[in-house]
């Protein structure tokens, strides 16, 4: 036998000592207690309920007023507890408002963060081929080649849709869960939030809750009064939110079809490229 | 999308989409299937861009896009909540130019292997 052990060289070792024990644990038992690990499934099986809670998640934007009671909000932040992470650093913490008063405070302050936005950036409010409207635009493409992102033609939308009253940022819903970072945590800890907060959103779906991503939740991050006020301090910083209710009508009975993707295939020296 | 808009991206591949306009930022492909649509109004309450409104007889109300509003990203939360499958977002949100979306195929419901 060589220095290092392998499974199968353990197994033997087991087997071996077990057939010294008289009336010990038969061979079929043992291999059924190493396979419980292995899942036997055929090709085209029918969804598992981690498959089917992903199929039928929506991002909720309409909620129901009732709030969610306590113990539900306790149990799937409880599941996000359990994601995976770099170096397990869990560089995450949770504030959870549930305080309809601070919901609308935050709101107002994203509105005003927005306002200002709109009033700097937003072209469109100025007539086709006037000066205004091409200085503004001048400012924006600026913005747009620094931060592409940031920048995007969506958020744009959103912004001036969440400046004139026409969209909630928070949707409304009645409990908020603000995700912090731990900006010290190990390798790309914006990448761990993203987890911990599947987590949350899958297991509030398995339960009948709907759920939304705002990252619009960073605008607070303009307002340091607002983030002492909710409790955030270094090392932490507001890195998501995830807006919880019931939602209005049922999203669930339908999967929605999505884009398809590429997918380079490598396997045997050959390269597939397939959807 | 504009065969003007679309050179024009080609042209200079930093060209910034036009957010508001529909020819270079937005697709508004949603189709409506009045046959299916019983005004029910919940995909007009779902719809986070707001883009939908009932018209008609109070007795037969059916839904249809507002005519100035863009918007649509193609969520589908209209279909999912509709119990008919009468209204669908058909064609995928996308920009002309740089932002223009890559290596994406065609929509499908999910498949089992």
């Amino acid at each position: 036998m060589s220095d290092t052990l392998d499974i199968e060289d353990l197994e033997a070792l087991e087997d071996l000592e077990c057939e010294e024990q008289a009336g010990g644990e038969t061979k079929a038992d043992r291999t059924a207690r190493r396979r419980t690990a292995i899942h036997d499934i055929e090709p085209g099986a029918d969804w598992n309920d981690v498959e089917h809670a992903i199929l039928t998640r929506r991002s909720i934007r309409k909620f129901k007023g009732r709030q969610v009671p306590e113990f539900m909000i306790r149990r799937i932040l409880e599941m996000g507890r359990f994601a995976p992470s770099q170096g397990n650093c869990q560089p995450w913490s949770f504030i959870v408002v549930r305080d309809k008063a601070m919901i609308a405070e935050m709101e107002q302050a994203c509105v005003a963060v927005c306002k200002g936005m709109t009033a700097s950036v937003d072209y469109t409010n100025y007539a086709p081929d006037s000066a205004e409207r091409a200085a503004i635009l001048e400012n924006t493409q600026k913005l747009n080649r620094a931060s592409p992102n940031s920048f995007h033609p969506v958020p744009m939308t959103a912004i001036k849709s969440i400046a004139n009253g026409r969209f909630a940022v928070f949707h409304k819903a009645p409990t908020v869960i603000l995700i912090l970072k731990d900006k010290r945590g190990v390798g790309v800890p914006d990448v761990d939030v993203g987890v911990v907060g599947t987590n949350i959103v899958l297991a509030a779906q398995s339960l009948g809750l709907g759920t939304c991503w705002i990252g619009f939740c960073r605008l607070l991050s303009n307002n340091p009064a607002m983030l002492e006020k909710l409790g955030v301090a270094p090392p932490f910083e507001l890195a998501e939110a995830i807006c919880v209710g019931y939602p209005i009508g049922n999203p669930t009975q339908q999967t929605v079809a999505r884009q398809t993707h590429q997918i380079i295939w490598w396997e045997d020296g050959q390269q597939q490229v397939l959807h | 999308m504009t065969s003007e808009s679309a050179a024009k991206a080609v042209v200079d591949p930093d060209h910034l989409p036009i957010w508001d306009d529909p020819a270079e930022a937005m697709y508004r492909q949603v189709t409506i299937d009045l046959d299916k649509c019983d005004g029910c109004r919940l995909c007009v309450v779902v719809c986070p861009a707001n883009l939908l409104e009932l018209f008609g007889p109070k007795d037969d109300l059916k839904v249809r896009l507002k005519g100035d509003v863009t918007g649509c990203m193609s969520c589908n939360n209209c279909f999912a909540v509709c119990a008919g499958q009468g209204v669908f977002a058909t064609e995928p949100y996308d920009f002309v130019g740089y932002y223009a979306q890559k290596r994406i195929g065609a929509f499908a419901q999910p498949r089992k292997f």
